[in-house]
């Protein structure tokens, strides 16, 4: 996959690796901001209350 | 992916979560200063936190406290006082009851992380606009089951209570970074102090 992406990216090495990059902090930016705010209700590692349920 | 995860909920989310509880404590102390030091009731706001919670043994400042134990109030750094399923008595009330609250123990500010460095004797303090409710820790149960409900009575039997009485509940989850039981720990008022003009906190804050 990342060997597919590397070969898709224009320009030179350093312009890849430049633009590598910012995919890798948009693709953080989407998880932390939208995927993981989502998917951690799901995941029991933050009920903190007793409840009845 | 995982790895990514771990960071976003131990890191990121206590990142949030205390810059919306240093947002939203910042207009609860804002509100009480503008208010004054008259004998005026503290209005009762509930949507931006009642008053703070001191608890020196956990060495992490002052708490907010908010209305409900929802994830969408939790996760704001505070802590919150139960409604649901057994109602908390507020201390402001001057009922006998049982003052339960619950806060994250990772992630979200974590502000009951170091629930487990608390023993028996150790201050609780509570702070609202003109009073300082000052509890000691009588009674800790390290694991209990999600369901046991009862810890949050009006007299929780379970802390080896009989009487009516003004008592306060911490509950968080347990063992860290899960959830799969609950850490609680109970305390009972010892002394109410009013607020001075200085806002001097009461001698088991170092005041």
């Amino acid at each position: 996959m990342y060997g597919w992406i590397w070969r898709h990216l224009p320009g030179n090495a350093w312009v890849k690796a430049l633009l590598s990059l910012l995919l890798a902090l948009a693709l953080v930016y989407v998880l932390f901001q939208y995927v993981f705010p989502w998917a951690e209700p799901l995941l029991p590692f933050n009920d903190v209350t007793v409840d009845n349920q | 992916m995982l790895g990514l995860f771990v960071v976003y909920s131990l890191w990121w989310t206590n990142v949030i979560a205390d810059r919306a509880a240093g947002r939203q404590a910042d207009k609860v102390r804002h509100q009480w200063a503008q208010e004054g030091g008259d004998d005026t009731p503290a209005a009762f706001d509930a949507r931006n936190g009642i008053g703070f919670l001191h608890v020196p043994a956990m060495d992490d400042g002052d708490v907010l406290v908010e209305k409900g134990t929802s994830s969408k109030v939790l996760n704001d750094g505070v802590a919150g006082y139960y409604t649901d399923p057994v109602e908390a008595t507020l201390p402001m009330t001057g009922k006998e009851g049982n003052f339960s609250l619950a806060a994250h123990r990772d992630g979200h500010g974590a502000k009951f992380h170091n629930i487990d460095k608390l023993s028996k004797g150790d201050p609780i303090v509570f702070e609202t606009k003109d009073k300082w409710y000052v509890y000691k820790v009588y009674a800790v149960l390290p694991e209990t089951s999600k369901f046991n409900v009862d810890v949050l009575a009006r007299i929780p039997q379970e802390s080896g209570k009989k009487k009516a009485g003004h008592y306060i509940t911490l509950t968080t989850c347990t063992p860290v970074y899960t959830s799969r039981y609950r850490y609680v720990v109970w305390g009972e008022l010892v002394r109410v102090d009013p607020v001075d003009g200085d806002r001097t906190p009461p001698r088991e804050l170092g005041g």
